[in-house]
């Protein structure tokens, strides 16, 4: 039986402690800490590809790891807010954008199709793997901050909420692991530098609203 | 008379702050304009224990208000999400119905709690899923009764009711 509402206000404001209010520039050091070592631990066990420097980097490199940075911030962006809920909350960006980021593969395929065999080069790609595997390695402690934020603030929307940080994750990390990577090719970076985004959303979607639910 | 937002806000900051008598008029007074704000959308014995809810999480949650912002958009969007939780828990056979009291219309609302009502939130559902969470969710009437009165099978009203409260939850902090 809960007790009446007096006396429950009474005891509330008995316990009440100063608190540190909300602040989106905390969640945005957080991030930013976060981050910084996911880049830092990219360049400690893959190393920096020093195509980047001298001009061996081609358009599509630039592009792709354009728009993940855009995407990225986006996301994460609309996960800091999230944190301190609103009704009026919008997170559009994050939305358009990734149906921006999907032109990459669509365009990658495309690229390939009317070639014979042309989706062997996308399937048989030798460093594929390699990429999706280590890109996805790079987005769990950005995703893992992120949710240490949503959980300590109150998530309402926490379907949207697991979707952004798995793309906010996703999209920084990969763009952390493709400084790494020295192919360039739109049908490496359209398929194989955007795949673990679309897992790691996934991933978000399923396992993130689970731990930020209260 | 509830005290306005800015003064809503006021007292929040204070809070925060550690302000205890800033705080216990705070709590009073969202306290009333919960109950307000619940009142057409939860059963009259209902009410109270919602309201505690929702205090609690106010309570609970109080360093997530960022005073650079309006202070009631953040209070709803607790408010109904703490509402859609309920209706999920709310034990599916009680019968009481809405009293008298529920058709009460507030003419002095003002702006900000009409944007953030939870009819607006409501208007949003399709009208078949809106009108059998209204029956057994919200006025108590058991799946079969619901049925019987929507012409719906029990197992489209179940349905219903449960992508009503997924929907419902997706635009907590959405519908305007």
């Amino acid at each position: 039986m809960k007790p009446a509402k007096e006396d429950m206000i009474a005891s509330l404001t008995e316990e009440l402690e100063p608190v540190r209010a909300f602040n989106t520039r905390d969640g945005m050091a957080l991030l930013a800490v976060a981050a910084a070592l996911t880049f830092a631990g990219v360049l400690v066990f893959e190393g920096f590809w020093h195509g980047i420097l001298t001009g061996e980097a081609s358009a599509f490199f630039w592009i792709t790891n354009g728009l993940l940075a855009l995407l990225g911030l986006a996301s994460a962006g609309a996960v800091i807010a999230m944190a301190s809920p609103r009704v009026g909350n919008r997170f559009d960006a994050p939305v358009w954008l990734s149906a921006m980021m999907a032109v990459l593969p669509v365009s990658a395929m495309l690229s390939v199709m009317p070639q014979q065999h042309g989706l062997d080069a996308i399937v048989n790609d030798m460093y594929g793997m390699h990429c999706l595997t280590y890109s996805l390695l790079s987005t769990v402690l950005i995703g893992a901050a992120l949710t240490a934020w949503l959980r300590r603030g109150a998530t309402v929307s926490l379907n949207a909420a697991g979707w952004f940080t798995g793309i906010a994750a996703g999209s920084l990390g990969t763009l952390a692991y493709g400084m790494s990577c020295s192919i360039v090719s739109i049908t490496h970076l359209g398929i194989w530098h955007i795949a673990p985004v679309v897992i790691s959303a996934v991933l978000g979607r399923l396992i993130v609203p689970q731990l930020v639910r209260w | 008379m509830i005290a306005d937002e800015a003064t809503l806000a006021r007292l929040m900051v204070a809070g925060q702050k550690g302000d205890k008598s800033a705080y216990n008029v705070l709590l009073s007074e969202a306290g009333l304009w919960l109950e307000r704000y619940f009142r057409r959308r939860v059963p009259p014995h209902q009410l109270d224990d919602l309201v505690q809810d929702v205090l609690l999480a106010l309570h609970n949650k109080r360093a997530t208000y960022d005073p650079e912002r309006p202070f009631l958009p953040w209070l709803a969007a607790i408010a109904r999400y703490r509402w859609v939780d309920h209706l999920r828990k709310v034990y599916k056979h009680e019968s009481d119905l809405l009293g008298d009291n529920d058709a009460v219309e507030d003419s002095h609302e003002d702006a900000i709690a009409a944007r953030v009502s939870l009819e607006r939130l409501f208007v949003q559902l399709p009208k078949k899923q809106a009108e059998v969470i209204e029956l057994v969710k919200i006025s108590g009437h058991s799946v079969r009764e619901a049925a019987r009165r929507t012409g719906q099978s029990e197992s489209l009203v179940k349905v219903n009711i449960h992508r009503g409260l997924k929907k419902l939850s997706a635009l907590v902090e959405k519908a305007e």
